[in-house]
């Protein structure tokens, strides 16, 4: 074994730093990764060049157009032309549902990014609980679930599966194939589906009754009753005289009713007004709220209530304007902060009627409240405004918006360039960053989305979280620092099977994904399993491998992106995921050992 | 139209202001029969509540809460009480527990403490440096108080509309110069100010009604919508829920009523 070095020590130190500020998250888990990105040639431990290598590694170009393929998918409602057909054949049976929208989710996740398949589930899923009365947290948990095991299907599936090839560069090791993982990811997904449907009713929650489960369905149900229907009004002529101005806002504080629409003298119409618009005599308002907050505020206010939309007709008809909800995606830049702060009324040019919350309305002072991850927004605007709102991903929409950004004409096209695509892996054995950016620049050139459109779906937070770890591999590689730590670790456990191995390094991984990212999980990991399975005489590859897959095993917290987009609308509490989650994982290490051991 | 509240020290004549106040401008003058009042209702023992709302609380009541549910329930047994104004309040923190009321109008009567010191002298029979300790004593005693409940001292003189020292000034004067006050534009009612007066009732009654099983929580009313809230998280949000079922029906003025639980309680909430 080499004597540790001042290198070793630097790079064991940004390893310990980076870790540490992983699990406290003082900053943001890419800007940790673009300091190690900086700090690392600072400290000559590697060189400029090595250092900015990841943003051009096969990884991050694979990622970035495995994301614009996925969106393409999205735009054009391939994934709702699957789930129709899927449910019709599931029938009533809750378990058949289940199986159903478990393997959807599985296929589509194994070519996109987990969280964005399970998020293109959720309406879906939101409908079928609904419609069916099937309790919502039956159903998510396994979904969600199957949307993290499917990215363990193909090697484009998840970050740390696309980052494996890269990872094994400096060891000249065979690269994986697309399907080379497919065994082992249909055993994991076939036997996550069949945890749930033999145990699911021991490890789901069962909510608090039969009787609360269904109280709680009538309020998912009846979201559009909790926020009211469309009315108009018209002021009186002395509305402003001997008072102080009445503003929107005050509306809505006084009576909890939303202007959505009012006009301002002389004919002029103002759709979803700011709150410190002022409301002026003799005009007509239309508002959305309940009956008898605005038969109150018609009242007390001096206000003729009217029988019907008449002045608002076309700006409120169906086809103009609407209601949706929009639910709060984890690392959206407004997770913490209020409506009011991120000004989403003046930013998007919609009405905020009330948050949907762990199965509770909000309608009283919603400006003010911090929100969190799995909220939902119920927003009124015009589709044309909502449509900005839903370009910007800022909230992730869960009611399909009907118009010009849905393009299913393109269906065809969409789903023949993800085909080319794989096509090029698997026949032509060209590599994949260029097989799936060839499939991506594809989708562009025949306007299935606009370049601009692929720009703005690439999340680059995972673009510079992985671009930024991939140095640090090479520095862990290149100063002997993981071949240090694979000695140091083989001599405390002694001499072990490679299968034992195998289970530890499995073990390590999953902890690892726990508390820090998959993708730097898998960094870290992988050149230390590397050279521990050299120095124990076990298969390095296979060691890889391990780790690539066992960083998806994180379902025991919350803490995964789809866990936590899940958590607010199935009404989960971070000891669900504990329950369910721990027989999930426990799971997750055994049938992956055992593939590994049959098939590899 | 409006509520006069008289904050004062003992022996400060302040009572004797009040109640010539109240009988100026025909006001019903109240005191300590708001305590029989919350006693009555909340059925606490009225001594429990003379201590909670006169001594300071102790180390151990800091961490108990049990004189903040007290006051709760003398806090809304004041509110519903002065609700329908013309009503003259002297009594310990008035202006405090019905602060955010625009038509309050807001005294202190001061005296010397030389001539405080001769009237308790003479009233209990004890020498002048006896009685001149007591009232420093108990002017601290009411000073720990306000200060460990509200984080002000009552000697601060910008939480008063007046402050009036009863010494080249006399009682008369006082009252007339209070009277006149009272009488100001600044000070009527108006149904912005009525509707406020309705919302702290409101939300003090819903306050007292939870506070000895949720003593964190914060209310808030406007225009009878409720707002809860609560630093605790969502398990305890629940419980909350619960609770407040019934008070819908047993509290009038509620519109609405919602449980946040996420502790950030607006300025205003009681």
């Amino acid at each position: 074994m080499k004597p540790l070095t001042l290198e070793m020590i630097m790079v064991m130190s940004i390893i310990g730093i980076a870790v540490f500020l992983f699990i406290v998250e003082w900053v943001r888990v890419d800007v940790v990764a673009i300091l190690v990105m900086v700090g690392l040639p600072l400290l000559g431990l590697v060189t400029p060049k090595e250092a900015f290598i990841g943003l051009s590694s096969n990884a991050v170009v694979s990622i970035i157009a495995v994301i614009i393929i996925g969106a393409g998918l999205d735009r054009t409602g391939v994934v709702n032309r699957m789930v129709t057909p899927l449910l019709r054949i599931a029938g009533n049976s809750a378990s058949r549902i289940i199986i159903a929208i478990c393997l959807a989710v599985a296929v589509i996740s194994s070519f996109m990014q987990n969280v964005g398949a399970a998020a293109l589930f959720l309406p879906a899923v939101q409908r079928v609980s609904r419609t069916l009365k099937i309790p919502i947290s039956r159903l998510l948990m396994p979904i969600g679930f199957s949307a993290i095991l499917g990215g363990t299907v193909t090697l484009v599936g998840s970050s740390p599966l696309i980052l494996l090839n890269d990872l094994l560069v400096p060891f000249n090791l065979k690269p994986f194939g697309l399907f080379d993982v497919t065994p082992i990811g249909l055993a994991l997904v076939g036997s996550g589906i069949a945890i749930f449907i033999i145990l699911g009713r021991f490890i789901l929650p069962r909510g608090e009754s039969e009787s609360g489960e269904t109280a709680s369905l009538a309020k998912s149900e009846d979201i559009s009753q909790m926020i009211g229907e469309t009315f108009e009004l018209h002021t009186p002529a002395d509305f402003t005289l001997y008072r102080d101005p009445v503003m929107v806002g005050d509306l809505r504080r006084r009576y909890l009713v939303n202007v959505v629409s009012l006009v301002a003298p002389p004919d002029f119409k103002i759709l979803n007004p700011e709150p410190d618009v002022e409301i002026r005599s003799d005009v007509d308002i239309a508002l959305c709220g309940k009956e008898k907050d605005v038969r109150r505020m018609a009242e007390a206010e001096g206000m003729l209530l009217k029988d019907h939309v008449e002045v608002f007709k076309e700006e409120l008809a169906e086809h103009s304007s609407g209601t949706v909800e929009a639910v709060v995606p984890p690392r959206s830049p407004i997770v913490g902060k209020t409506i009011n702060e991120y000004d989403i009324h003046r930013r998007f040019g919609a009405t905020p009627l009330a948050i949907y919350r762990e199965g509770d309305i909000y309608r009283s002072d919603i400006g003010d409240m911090a929100l969190r991850v799995g909220d939902a927004l119920l927003l009124h605007g015009s589709w044309k405004r909502l449509q900005g709102l839903q370009k910007d991903r800022t909230l992730l929409l869960t009611t399909p918006i009907d118009g010009e950004l849905m393009r299913p004409e393109k269906a065809i096209l969409a789903t023949a360039w993800l085909a080319a695509s794989l096509v090029m892996i698997l026949v032509f054995k060209i590599q994949l960053s260029v097989c799936l950016m060839a499939g991506a620049i594809g989708m562009i050139v025949t306007k299935v989305l606009s370049i601009d459109e692929a720009y703005q779906s690439v999340d680059w937070r995972t673009i510079f979280l992985l671009g930024g770890l991939i140095p640090l591999g090479i520095a862990t590689e290149k100063t002997g620092t993981a071949a240090w730590i694979a000695h140091a670790v083989l001599g405390a456990i002694g001499t072990v099977s490679p299968i034992v191995l195998l289970a530890v390094i499995g073990v390590l991984a999953t902890v690892f994904t726990l508390v820090i990212s998959n993708v730097g999980a898998t960094v870290l990991l992988v050149p230390l399993v590397v050279n521990m399975a050299i120095a124990a005489n076990g298969d390095p590859r296979m060691a890889a491998l391990v780790v690539g897959l066992a960083t998806s095993n994180s379902f025991i917290l919350p803490t995964h992106q789809v866990n936590a987009l899940y958590m607010g609308p199935g009404h989960y509490r971070s000891v669900d995921f504990m329950k369910a989650g721990t027989v999930v994982s426990a799971m997750f290490l055994v049938v992956m050992i055992a593939m590994i051991y049959l098939f590899y | 139209m409006c509520i006069i509240t008289i904050s004062r020290g003992s022996y400060s004549s302040g009572k004797e202001v009040a109640e010539k106040v109240a009988a100026c401008l025909h006001y019903d003058c109240v005191s300590r029969d708001i305590l029989l009042e919350a006693s009555d209702r909340y059925e606490v023992d009225e001594i429990k509540l003379v201590k909670a709302i006169h001594d300071a609380p102790s180390i151990l009541e800091r961490r108990g809460r049990k004189k903040e549910t007290y006051i709760a329930y003398i806090r809304s047994a004041l509110v519903s009480r002065v609700r329908s104004d013309n009503v003259v309040y002297h009594g310990l923190a008035g202006h405090l527990l019905l602060r955010g009321i625009p038509h309050v109008v807001k005294v202190r009567i001061i005296a010397d403490i030389d001539r405080r010191s001769a009237m308790e002298a003479q009233r209990e029979g004890i020498t002048l440096e006896k009685a001149r300790s007591a009232i420093i004593a108990d002017d601290e005693q009411r000073r720990k108080w306000t200060q460990s409940l509200y984080g002000v001292d009552p000697w601060d003189s910008s939480l008063y509309d007046l402050v009036v020292k009863v010494d080249r000034l006399s009682i008369a004067d006082a009252v007339d110069i209070v009277c006149d006050a009272a009488k100001r534009e600044a000070f009527k009612t108006t149904p912005a100010s009525q509707q406020k007066m309705e919302d702290l009732v409101t939300a003090c009654a819903v306050k007292a009604a939870l506070i000895e099983e949720f003593p964190e929580v914060m209310v808030l009313s406007e225009y009878g919508n409720v707002i809860i809230h609560s630093a605790s998280g969502g398990r305890h949000a629940q419980k909350i829920r619960k609770a407040v079922g019934a008070l819908e029906t047993t509290i009038g003025g509620i519109n609405s009523i919602e449980v946040h639980a996420d502790g950030n309680a607006p300025p205003g909430s009681v």
